[in-house]
């Protein structure tokens, strides 16, 4: 869940002039960039989509279509307005310059480029686009548990989903809640009930790789498991089931917390998509608590397919 | 100025234009593609002007003003800024005459290390 520092920052030169290029290329090479060029604003427009590149260095004076163009392009297309542009131009026009800022571009060089200038300017706008990146991450996760949180689950159920259903790939949903934990809270205070959730939050993290645990909200946590058919689901449930139940706290030794199980996987569907998915393992959670808690059930099925492992 | 003075001939204005980075080592390369490639250039800045393609023209000052000094060469950024502002303030064809015949001349003194070549 970190952001990707180790990569090297790309930079997108879009400039129509090949001795632009070369100068670049040759003068940055001591930076810790990555550098990627293009000659026209359809060319620029097209690989800054692709790449997504930390940093684009816009000439604003493109034959084919205006920077100013380009710039707007950059900044109303959700997937590249968040990257940092610093736009260049040999035109000493100050409003170039302040319409340039306004509509969104983090700097502004002089063409010719003093070199020093230009590679401060570069770092200061790859920094920008680091933190913009951690904030844009810190927003989808979990303050307490460092989970998923909510808005990041449906987005990447949308996204799994997509993916399980274009490649016929399965796809499963683990939704669990912590039992009586309202009861817990208050038996022994808030703090003791964070500190459950915080470890319960550990192990749903402790599952395989390729495994998207959530906090869904309050003690309700949700796995997605891509490209997993609901038997391996619910044996991965099956132990989380087992790990929380055994986990003891050395402040309140004569606690246990339990918590149940609604697994769901797409083939147990009568009608695909994400919010029968979602519903489909609600219920069979519901099941679960309904049947007495602690265990794991299977979306679809009934009291024979509860799958708890011990009384 | 009807006859153009060529390159080498050894007056004041034909003195080779040394590159300011030509005792960078790493920059040899670079300037030395940029002078290899002045030839080419100087025939489109002249076949525009024949052509009184002003548009081409602006273009090419344009795109040699923003390079130029970047490969270590600011009196060629200087001259070709000049034209480009001639061309959008529509000077006079004498004027702009004497701008371009500037520009080629020192295009064509352009040299990337001491000895001329």
């Amino acid at each position: 869940m970190q952001v990707c520092e180790h990569q090297i920052p790309r930079l997108l030169a879009i400039d129509d002039s090949e001795l632009i290029h070369r100068l670049l290329k040759s003068r940055l090479r001591g930076e810790r960039l990555e550098i990627h060029a293009a000659m026209t604003a359809e060319e620029g427009l097209e690989m800054a989509r692709a790449l997504l590149p930390e940093v684009i260095l816009l000439d604003i004076d493109l034959p084919d279509q205006n920077g100013v163009d380009v710039l707007r392009e950059l900044k109303t297309d959700s997937t590249t307005h968040d990257i940092p542009v610093i736009f260049v131009s040999g035109s000493t026009d100050a409003d170039a310059r302040v319409r340039g800022l306004d509509m969104g571009a983090h700097d502004f060089v002089a063409k010719p480029f003093d070199m020093a200038e230009l590679k401060a300017r570069i770092r200061s706008a790859v920094r920008i686009c680091l933190l913009i990146k951690m904030l844009a991450q810190r927003a989808q996760i979990d303050g307490l548990t460092g989970l998923w949180n909510r808005a990041c689950f449906d987005q990447r159920l949308k996204q799994e989903f997509a993916e399980a259903t274009r490649y016929g790939r399965d796809l499963s949903l683990i939704l669990c809640d912590l039992d009586h934990f309202k009861t817990l809270n208050d038996d022994h205070g808030h703090p003791f009930g964070d500190q459950v959730l915080e470890d319960f939050a550990e192990i749903l993290s402790s599952g395989r790789g390729g495994d998207v645990p959530c906090r869904y909200g309050g003690e309700e946590f949700v796995v997605i498991l891509p490209d997993t058919p609901a038997d391996e689901a619910m044996i991965a449930a099956n132990r989380y089931r087992e790990a929380i139940r055994n986990m003891r706290w050395e402040e309140h030794p004569d606690v246990q917390s339990t918590a149940s199980f609604g697994v769901a996987d797409l083939k147990c569907l009568s009608e695909v998509s994400t919010e029968h998915l979602v519903d489909a393992a609600d219920k069979a959670l519901y099941q679960a608590k309904q049947q007495g808690r602690d265990r794991v059930c299977l979306a679809g099925q009934s009291d024979q397919n509860d799958l708890k492992l011990s009384a | 100025m009807e006859e153009r003075a060529r390159p080498n001939e050894g007056s004041q204005s034909d003195a080779p234009l040394l590159s300011e980075y030509a005792g960078d080592a790493d920059m040899v390369e670079l300037i030395t593609y940029f002078v290899g490639e002045m030839n080419n250039r100087v025939q489109s800045i002249e076949k525009a002007w024949q052509e009184q393609d002003k548009e081409r023209l602006r273009d090419y000052a344009h795109q040699i003003k923003g390079a130029a000094a970047g490969y270590g060469f600011p009196q060629i950024t200087d001259s070709a800024a000049k034209l480009e502002r001639e061309l959008n303030e529509e000077a006079t064809i004498a004027d702009l005459s004497e701008r371009v015949e500037a520009l080629i001349g020192l295009c064509r003194r352009a040299t990337a290390s001491p000895d001329g070549k």
